[in-house]
C-alpha cells in the first residue's frame, strides 16, 4: 500500500519539514474534529492553499495529503449523516449502519496510520508514495523542471 | 492513467467488499442493541403511565375492568400476542377517546366504552391500538416527534417533568401518520378475524362517530385524532367482506348493558 520511491531531487531540510507538517495538519484537525469530518478537509485545504506555491517536493505531500482527505471525507460524511438521522428521526440501528461504521472505522485508522508515518518519513527527506494516491498526485503535481 | 482507475476501482471495491462482509454479523443482537431500546421503551412506559395515574382517575370496578380484559385476552389469545405485554387502564374520562403509550400501556377513556354500542365496536378500538403497539407505532411515533435523544434523556432523569407531561398529552391527542393508522386498520381486522370478532361492527363505529362528528367534536378525541373515518370505515369493509367467518359474541348482550348502566350512573 505504501511504497518508498525515489524523488526527482533530494528536497532540503527546510522542504521535508514543510511536506511532513501537511500530514501533521491533518493529523491534528482529526483529532479535534473527529466528530464532524468537513474540519479535517478544510484545515489540509488550508495548509494546501497556502504551499501550493512551494517546491516541488512540498507540493507534492500537500495534494496527497489532501487527496486522502478528500476520500475520507466522502465515508465520514456519510457515516455522519446517517447517526444524525438515527437520532433526529426514525431510522433505526441496524447491522448495515453498525458494519458501514466498523468499516470507516477501518478505512480511517489505516488512513491515520499510514499519515503519521508518511509524516515521518517525509520529515526526514524520503519520499512516501501511497497506493492509488500517489499516481494521482503524479498526473496532478508536475515538476517545475 | 489506466492503472490509476484500476487502483482507485479496487479501492472502492475493497470498502464496499468490507461493509458486505461486515454486514453478514448479526452486529444488532450481539450489541445487546434491542435490549438497551427494549429498556428505554419500558422506562418510558412507565413515566407517562405515571403521569395519566397522577392526573386521572382509574376505573377499577370488576364489572368493568374484567369486560374490557376479557377483550383484549380473546384478541391477544386468537393471534398469539403475549397477554401480559398489554397493560390496559380505563379511565374516568368523558372524551370518546383510546390510545397506546410506550410498553404495551392501553388506555380506555369510559366515554368510548359509552359510546360503544356493542362489545364488538369497543374490540374495533381496542384491536386498533393493539395493533399500533405489536407494530412498534408508539415508539416511532415518539422517535419522530420528540428525538431520540429527548426520550433517553427523560429515562435517565435529565429531563424536566414538563416534558414528560408534554409527550404523555401528545401521545393521547395526536395521530400517527395516515399510513401507520391504515396499518393498524387492516392488523385490526385480522385480528378481529381471528379472534372471531365482526370486523363490521369497527367499521360501523367509525360510520357513526363521522356522522356525529359535526354535531359534537368537543369529546370525540379519538375520531378528531384519527381522521376521514368514512374512509377508513370503507376499506374495513372491502378488506373484510370476503373473509367467510362465523362470528362470535364476546360478551352477552345483558353483560353489555350492566356495563353502560353502571358507566351512566358514576
Amino acid at each position: 500500500m505504501i511504497n518508498t520511491a525515489k524523488f526527482d531531487y533530494e528536497p532540503t531540510e527546510h522542504e521535508a519539514e514543510k511536506a511532513s507538517n501537511s500530514y501533521l495538519m491533518s493529523l491534528i484537525a482529526l483529532i479535534v474534529g473527529l466528530p464532524l469530518p468537513i474540519i479535517n478537509l478544510i484545515a489540509t485545504l488550508m495548509f494546501y492553499v497556502g504551499n501550493r506555491k512551494g517546491t516541488y517536493f512540498v507540493r507534492w505531500h500537500c495534494t496527497q495529503a489532501l487527496l486522502s482527505q478528500l476520500s475520507m471525507l466522502l465515508i465520514n460524511s456519510y457515516g455522519f449523516w446517517w447517526t444524525v438521522s438515527i437520532i433526529f428521526t426514525d431510522e433505526t440501528i441496524t447491522d448495515n449502519y453498525i458494519a458501514y461504521l466498523i468499516t470507516a472505522l477501518i478505512f480511517n485508522l489505516t488512513e491515520f496510520i499510514a499519515t503519521i508515518y508518511t509524516a515521518v518519513q517525509t520529515r526526514k527527506g524520503i519520499h512516501i508514495s501511497w497506493w492509488f494516491y500517489g499516481s494521482l498526485t503524479n498526473l496532478i503535481c508536475k515538476s517545475d523542471i | 492513467m489506466k492503472k490509476i482507475i484500476i487502483q482507485g476501482l479496487i479501492t472502492i471495491s475493497l470498502f464496499f467488499a468490507s461493509w458486505l462482509f461486515l454486514v453478514q454479523i448479526d452486529w444488532t443482537s450481539l450489541l445487546k442493541v434491542q435490549k438497551i431500546t427494549d429498556k428505554t421503551e419500558e422506562k418510558l412506559g412507565d413515566l407517562f403511565w405515571e403521569v395519566y395515574q397522577k392526573n386521572t382517575h382509574e376505573n377499577k370496578n370488576p364489572l368493568i375492568v374484567s369486560a374490557v380484559d376479557s377483550l383484549v385476552t380473546k384478541i391477544c389469545s386468537a393471534n398469539k400476542i403475549d397477554r401480559e405485554s398489554v397493560k390496559i387502564h380505563i379511565l374516568e374520562e368523558e372524551d370518546i377517546n383510546a390510545f397506546a403509550m410506550p410498553n404495551g400501556h392501553l388506555v380506555v377513556y369510559t366515554g368510548l366504552i359509552l359510546q360503544s354500542e356493542n362489545p364488538e365496536e369497543l374490540s374495533g378500538v381496542i384491536a386498533h391500538e393493539i395493533a399500533h403497539i405489536q407494530l412498534n407505532h408508539v415508539m416511532k411515533k415518539l422517535v419522530k416527534e420528540v428525538g431520540l435523544s429527548v426520550l433517553i434523556s427523560m429515562t435517565t432523569g435529565n429531563s424536566g417533568s414538563d416534558i414528560i407531561k408534554e409527550t404523555a398529552k401528545m401521545l393521547s391527542s395526536s395521530a400517527f401518520d395516515r399510513g401507520l393508522e391504515k396499518e393498524a386498520d387492516i392488523k385490526a381486522v385480522d385480528y378481529l378475524i381471528m379472534s372471531k370478532t365482526d370486523p363490521e361492527a369497527f367499521a360501523n363505529f367509525l360510520y357513526k362517530i363521522a356522522d356525529t362528528e359535526s354535531e359534537v367534536t368537543t369529546y370525540l378525541t379519538w375520531v378528531s385524532t384519527h381522521p376521514e373515518s368514512k374512509e377508513r370505515a370503507e376499506y374495513i369493509i372491502d378488506y373484510s367482506k370476503d373473509k367467510k367467518v362465523k362470528y362470535q359474541s364476546i360478551l352477552s348482550e345483558e353483560t353489555w348493558a350492566k356495563i353502560r348502566e353502571k358507566l351512566t350512573a358514576e
